[in-house]
Order: structure tokens, then C-alpha cells, then sequence
């Protein structure tokens, strides 16, 4: 496990490393967020049961197209690094046992609709009397309080609500979605800075607290140019496709094979004049129609059919090899696959590859930052339901076997 | 007021744009002390807008007013070697150096970690970068469009209807929000790392990796199934689309059988939704294209307000299709007290996004608003020893 030497010789630690999280999330944001602490090195155990199979666990793809609770590709990314504790926690004697691994760790993270843990008796006030320091972080759809805060929320339906859909499409178009549920991970990642500034803090004070997060509200901040046009102008900006009012060329051009693409961008005149000689066409680096930014926007269909009749004709890596030579921003648009087979990414260690008892050994994604003192890898695969729940009531409860099996016999470790 | 989250944690930011400034304005937000370090010709965001009036001014750039609340402002020519020794000298004393200068342009400015850890050992120094500081992509350039490409997501947006219309990237520089976030949770933990091993470390975030992190369900398909989701495919179940009411959009969504019954009983069960086409969930999927007319023009007749509370009422997951307008205009979020009020000099007030997430013992806060362009050079400078005739030298010859 993550002990190797640092640079400098010293015996490298995880971050979080012996920090515990229990966790009760489920679907994607909660499990994002969690997903980031395991991946500094915290032990992370996830409270779930056969009852009420977490969603992603049923959603394909399935490992070879077998359905499965522990053969998701959905669940099995975003879990990695965690362990399994069944419980049902609608059996009246499992409240105590959350409680009594509550009382065992440093942080709480559930995503359940606004008082969902309150009514099973797991709600801060009552926590914190177990375990006065515990941090604990609601992450929900709308947040903890407000006329809305018991409606219910879909990771697709936040991408319309928070007003990035409003905001994307095609120019003319209708609002569009954007690819995925944006918000979910979104809304995972400031949970994971929260609960990590809530662990300074605490380190500094002694103080625990409550993080309520509303996942609209995380989305809505990372949308504030919309926010401040409207603010400032009265009327949001209109949707206009890859179009950007600031730079030109700036989209996403048709390359020869099937459905394969480059997205480029010009930043600004001097990389134009660069942009119109890698194209083979330095006439148009002064040429009045596209010599300024002003002047591309003013002739962008133009400018844009004339970039896709350079690009449609040949392989989207000689595209984006040409532009880049000149340095300019050109990447393939990468599909699944593209991303399962790039040289840059294996080389850089983002891949992970090890082996889960039900599925095998199958890629997936894994930490995207590195550390120069601390080997942060995905040092375990997703839990099947339940793996762990002998040794977690065991080692880290501090239950007997006979408990343990009484707890199993009356039907709450399931 | 209360203690803050990060109080007492020095920061010094360099860059452009968003990715870093968006990392220490979280942190700054929560109690740290930020210096940003800016070009004597300005961060770019502040070129950016939306400005008042759409007249552009460097110190009325909403975004740029929006990323750096609460920071300090230090013009810096870092290309110059004595503008890169009084990063040496304000690293020295920070705890955080995080920024997103592109890899050539550290290379050039001699930015690299032993460097700068050797003044400082507990220094943590967070990269936010296109895709890594080393592989074949080290020194690409990249921007937000670029890197949303490169990260996977775009090519699962669009219309299967339009195939001839390329992916389609969301609104708003998403992709180095993305490398904030990131950047963000990594440099804390190193923080918190740091509590136990007294070190510093360097961290490096790729924007790329960071994206590709969070393609949903879409990635897994190719190890898992040996497919490759793209915009072109259908979706499996149906009703989970946009439809267009009298006055704006509505988001339906009934992924579950029991929300499309609930659903079709609250518009008064017509005989259109019996049909046995649109049974069940995949059947709806199958045939969406027959489904969504009757749909369609059930909420042409509709209020988009009407759908989203009675539906909501009823436990169906609906949502607006929210504008600008209607989110500055909701109750909710105003009950939430969300939105923030900045009013800096010379400009009318302007409405901005507020705190992400609510702290219970140590709240989110605007203590200052963000600074005009070099304000506290003089006063960051002293503090770390400069005499009044140093720094005027420094600024005759336009280090600072």
C-alpha cells in the first residue's frame, strides 16, 4: 500500500490517511464525492443493501453484457477504492449500528433527499452527540431548507435546472442537454473541497460541522457569466453552438472517417496569421474579411466552411499534428475508445487495471492529478454488495462474531 | 464573524483565466489570504466582460469580478528575472502556490517546483494543466473547447437527429472549472497531508484527465461491452427530453414506470397514452419519435410553472429548463439566500452566484471585493521587505 519513498527519501503517507468516511451516498454525486476522498488515501465505507440496490449497480454496461449488482461498469468506476457494509437500514436495530461505526469515523457524506436522515435518526444533531467533531455533508438536488427542498431530483434534470441547458445548443436550436449529468459530478467535487476545508479547520479547532450543498446551487456557480449577463444586461447570452464571442475560428470541424472531429480554436490575430499558414492559405492572414476577430465573427459561416473543406479530407490526427505544430489549440474529439487507447494518458498513469472478484481485470479511469510525496493510486476495485461487512463490524465496529451473526440471522446485515 | 474554514492559509495565484483563479477563489472564499499575481497588462479576465453597458473597462469585467473576490492584487512581468525573484520571494512565505500557467510558459519563466520549494519546503504547489507536465501532450495548446473535446464529453452531446452537426460542448468554460475543482481538492489534501509530514509536495492536475474522470456511465461501455456511446444514440427509456410550453421549456423525466403512470393520471390519463407502444419505459424509448408529438402538443398548451409544481406534487422528477432570468427570479434560491450582491466602484451593483455550499460553524463570506489591477503591489511588497525606494525602482522599469 501507498508507504514507497518520496523523492527526498522520506516514507511517503496518503493525504487522508486515517480519515474514515461513512458513507451513505448513492446514484453519482455522493459517490463522486466520496470517489475523491478515497482517492486521497481516507477509508471510505459505503452503508447499502440488497433491499434497495443502488442504482447504478443496475444500470448497464454490464461486464459482457451479463446484468449483475457487482458487474456495473457505472458503479464499479465510481466506487473504486471503497469498501461494502450491508445494512438495511429500515431495520429498527441497523440505526445502531450506523451509529456505532458513525461513532468510529470522521466524516458522514449522503446524498438522500432533504430529511431522509434525519427521520431514520442519522441526522447531525443526533449524530454529533455520538461523535461531537464529526463533519458531516447533505448533498441534495435543491439543499436542506427552502420552498423546493423536498422536491425530487434526477442528475439529468439538474442540467436543465441549474440553466446550462438554457444556455447550450446548437445556434437556433432548441435549449440542449450536455452529454451527461453534469451537475452530479459537479456537485461531487465542491462536496469534496467542502469536506476537506471542514478537515483544516478542525485540525486547527477541534470543531466539526454541517455542510448542507445544494447541488442547483453548485451548478449555478459555475455558470456565472450567464448569471452576470443577465444581471448586468437584462437578457442571457444566446446559444450559439462551439461559437465563442471572444475567439475565432473556435469549434468543431468534420474530419475524414466516421463521425470523427477536431476541435480548434484561434485565441486571438497573431495565431490566426499562424492558424492561415498551417492551413496552407497565408493570404488569409491579412485578408479584410478574417484578418481581425471582428471581421471573422462578421464572416464565421464563411470562415468555418472554409476551415471544415481543410479539415473533412484528412485523418483528425494530422489535423490537430499540423495545428499544433504552429501551437495552436487542436484536440480530437476522443470517444470512449480513443480514451482506452491513448499512448499519453497510459503513459501518465491514469489507468487502472486490477483485478475484481466478479468481473475480472477491467480498465478503468483513475486519479486525475499526481503527487509528488504521495502515491495516490486507486488502490482498490469496487466492492461487491456487502463484501466487507464481516470485516468492517469486526475491525473497525468492534463487534463480536456471535453479534455479528445475530445481527445477520435477524435480517439487518443484508 | 466567525473563524473561516481556511483562515490563516496563504495563497499566492498565477495565471489566467479561470482554472486558477477559480481554485483560490475558492479558498479565499472560505478565509484564505490570496495573492493573485497578475500581468502588468491584466489577467485576461478581466478583458473578458460582461462589462456595464458593453463598454470594456479592466476594473468592470464581470467575470473577473466574480473570480477573484477576496484576493489581493501584485502586478508582476514575471518573464523578467527580477520579476520571477519576488516570486521566489512571496512563494517563500505562502503555504499554496497554485496556478495554470500553460508548461512552455513555466519552462520560460523558470517555474518548477524544486526551484521554488528550495526557498520553502512546506510549500505546496498545485499545476493546473491542459494534460499533465510530462507525455507527449505536455506542451500542447489547449483551451476550454479543446480540452472538453479532448476529455471525452462532447462527443456524447448533440442530436441523433443532426448527425452532421459536430459535438456540442456545454456553455461556459466548464472545463476549467473542472481543473479549479480539481485543483481545489487536490492542493487541500496536500495541505492536510501536510499537517502530519511537515512537507510540501507538488501537485499536477490534467484538465483532460479531470473530464474524462466524469463521463457517467458512457466510458465504461468500451471496457465493459466493446461499445462506444455517441450523441447519435437513442435513449434506452423515454420520457427524459425537453418540450416546449407556452412560455419556455420543461425538462420531463419519467425514468421510472410508477412516474410515467402518476404522470400520465395527472394530465387526465388520454386515450393517446394507452397505446400499447408506449407501455413501458423502453417501449416509450423505442418509440419516442411517435410519443413526443402527443407530448409536444400537450405542453404547447402548458405553463411551464404549472408543469414543474404539479409534477413535482405528484413525485415526478420534472424540472424547468431555467433561464438566467427565472433562477434570479426564484423563490427558492432566494429563500436560500443564494445569490451574492457585488457593487464595485464606478459600476452599478451586479448579481453573482453566492456560496456554493453552506458551512455550519464557518461560513462562506465576501470579505473584499476583487481587487483593481495591482492595488496592493506596494503594500504585498513591503510586507516582505521591500523599501519604498525598491519598489519604485522596480516599477520605473516596469518589473512590477
Amino acid at each position: 500500500m501507498g508507504k514507497g519513498k518520496g523523492k527526498k527519501g522520506h516514507e511517503m503517507t496518503l493525504p487522508l490517511e486515517g480519515i474514515r468516511v461513512a458513507d451513505f451516498t448513492w446514484v453519482w454525486a455522493g459517490p463522486f464525492c466520496t470517489l475523491q476522498l478515497a482517492h486521497l488515501g481516507a477509508e471510505v465505507i459505503r452503508i447499502e443493501s440488497a433491499k434497495r440496490t443502488c442504482v447504478t449497480r443496475l444500470l448497464p454496461p454490464f461486464a459482457d453484457g451479463t446484468p449483475g449488482p457487482n458487474r456495473s461498469g457505472y458503479f464499479n468506476q465510481y466506487n473504486q477504492g471503497k469498501r461494502s457494509l450491508a445494512l438495511d437500514l429500515k431495520h429498527p436495530d441497523a440505526v445502531g449500528v450506523a451509529k456505532d461505526l458513525v461513532a468510529r469515523c470522521d466524516v458522514v457524506c449522503e446524498n438522500f433527499a432533504a430529511g431522509v436522515m434525519d427521520r431514520m435518526g442519522l441526522g447531525y444533531e443526533a449524530l454529533r452527540q455520538i461523535k461531537p467533531d464529526l463533519i458531516m455533508i447533505a448533498l441534495s438536488g435543491y439543499g436542506a431548507t427552502g420552498p423546493e427542498s423536498q422536491f425530487v431530483s434526477y442528475g439529468p434534470a439538474q442540467v436543465p435546472l441549474s440553466g446550462m441547458s438554457s444556455l447550450t445548443g446548437y445556434a437556433g436550436w432548441p435549449p440542449m442537454h450536455v452529454g451527461i449529468s453534469y451537475g452530479d459530478p459537479n456537485g461531487g467535487m465542491f462536496g469534496a473541497a467542502a469536506v476537506l476545508a471542514a478537515l483544516l479547520h478542525r485540525a486547527a479547532t477541534g470543531e466539526g460541522q454541517y455542510i448542507d450543498l445544494s447541488q442547483q446551487e453548485t451548478s449555478v456557480a459555475v455558470l456565472a457569466e450567464g448569471v452576470l449577463e443577465q444581471s448586468l444586461h437584462g437578457r442571457q447570452p444566446p446559444r450559439d453552438g462551439n461559437r465563442d464571442p471572444h475567439m475565432a475560428p473556435h469549434g468543431v470541424f468534420r474530419c475524414a472517417g466516421e463521425q470523427r472531429w477536431v476541435a480548434i480554436a484561434v485565441r486571438d490575430d497573431a495565431e490566426w496569421r499562424r492558424f492561415a499558414t498551417a492551413i496552407g492559405r497565408p493570404a488569409l492572414a491579412e485578408d479584410p474579411r478574417y484578418a481581425t476577430l471582428a471581421a471573422r465573427k462578421r464572416h464565421e459561416d464563411e470562415l468555418e466552411a472554409l476551415i471544415s473543406e481543410w479539415t473533412q479530407p484528412q485523418p483528425p490526427e494530422q489535423v490537430v499534428a499540423t495545428l499544433q505544430r504552429e501551437r495552436i489549440p487542436a484536440s480530437l474529439s476522443m470517444h470512449s475508445q480513443d480514451i482506452a487507447e491513448d499512448a499519453h494518458l497510459a503513459q501518465s498513469g491514469f489507468f487502472v487495471r486490477l483485478p475484481h472478484r466478479e468481473v475480472g481485470t477491467r480498465l478503468h479511469l483513475g486519479i486525475p492529478w499526481r503527487m509528488s510525496d504521495a502515491e495516490c493510486t486507486v488502490r482498490r476495485v469496487a466492492p461487491c454488495l456487502g463484501e466487507h461487512t464481516d470485516e468492517v463490524l469486526r475491525d473497525v465496529v468492534g463487534y463480536g462474531a456471535e453479534r455479528i451473526a445475530e445481527l445477520r440471522q435477524r435480517g439487518v446485515l443484508t | 464573524m466567525a473563524r473561516q474554514a481556511l483562515a490563516g492559509l496563504r495563497v499566492v495565484e498565477c495565471g489566467e483565466m479561470v482554472a486558477a483563479a477559480y481554485a483560490s477563489k475558492l479558498l479565499a472564499d472560505l478565509g484564505a489570504e490570496v495573492i493573485k499575481i497578475e500581468p502588468r497588462g491584466g489577467d485576461g479576465s478581466r478583458r473578458r466582460g460582461p462589462f456595464p453597458g458593453g463598454q470594456p473597462h479592466p476594473e468592470r469585467s464581470g467575470l473577473y469580478l466574480y473570480l477573484n473576490t477576496n484576493k489581493r492584487s501584485v502586478t508582476l512581468d514575471l518573464a523578467q528575472p527580477r520579476g520571477r525573484a519576488l516570486l521566489d520571494r512571496l512563494v517563500a512565505r505562502a503555504d499554496l502556490f497554485v496556478h495554470n500557467l500553460p508548461p512552455p510558459v513555466m519552462d520560460a519563466c523558470g517555474i518548477a517546483y524544486d526551484a521554488l520549494a528550495a526557498h520553502n519546503p512546506r510549500l505546496v504547489m498545485t499545476s493546473i494543466t491542459p494534460f499533465g507536465l510530462s507525455g507527449p501532450r505536455r506542451d500542447w495548446a489547449a483551451t476550454d473547447l479543446t480540452l472538453w473535446n479532448a476529455g471525452g464529453i462532447a462527443y456524447l452531446n448533440g442530436s441523433p437527429e443532426a448527425p452532421d452537426l459536430p459535438p456540442l460542448a456545454p456553455f461556459g468554460r466548464q472545463a476549467e472549472y473542472q481543473g479549479a475543482l480539481s485543483g481545489t481538492v487536490a492542493s487541500l489534501g496536500a495541505l492536510f497531508a501536510r499537517l502530519r509530514s511537515g512537507r510540501g509536495q507538488h501537485v499536477v492536475v490534467s484538465i483532460q484527465e479531470s473530464l474524462a474522470a466524469m463521463l457517467e456511465l458512457t466510458f465504461e461501455y468500451w471496457p465493459y461491452q466493446g461499445l462506444i456511446p455517441s450523441r447519435l444514440g437513442r435513449k434506452p427509456i423515454q420520457p427524459l427530453d425537453f418540450l416546449e410550453c407556452r412560455d419556455g421549456w420543461i425538462f420531463i423525466c419519467c425514468v421510472e414506470e410508477h412516474q410515467w403512470q402518476e404522470f400520465v393520471r395527472m394530465i387526465g390519463s388520454p386515450e393517446w397514452a394507452a397505446i400499447e407502444l408506449f407501455a413501458d419505459r423502453l417501449s416509450r424509448g423505442a418509440n419516442w419519435d411517435a410519443l413526443k408529438i402527443f407530448l409536444q402538443e400537450w405542453a404547447s398548451e402548458q405553463r411551464v410553472m404549472d408543469v414543474y409544481q404539479a409534477a413535482q406534487r405528484r413525485r415526478i422528477p420534472f424540472a424547468p429548463v431555467s433561464t438566467m432570468g427565472d433562477l434570479l427570479a426564484s423563490d427558492h434560491l432566494k429563500a436560500r439566500g443564494f445569490f451574492a450582491v457585488l457593487e464595485p466602484p464606478g459600476m452599478p451593483p451586479v448579481t453573482v452566484p453566492g456560496a456554493p455550499y453552506k458551512f455550519s460553524a464557518t461560513p462562506w463570506a465576501i470579505r473584499r471585493p476583487a481587487p483593481s489591477l495591482g492595488q496592493h503591489t506596494d503594500e504585498v511588497l513591503a510586507e516582505v521587505g521591500m523599501s519604498n525606494d525598491e519598489i519604485a525602482t522596480l516599477r520605473a522599469e516596469q518589473v512590477i
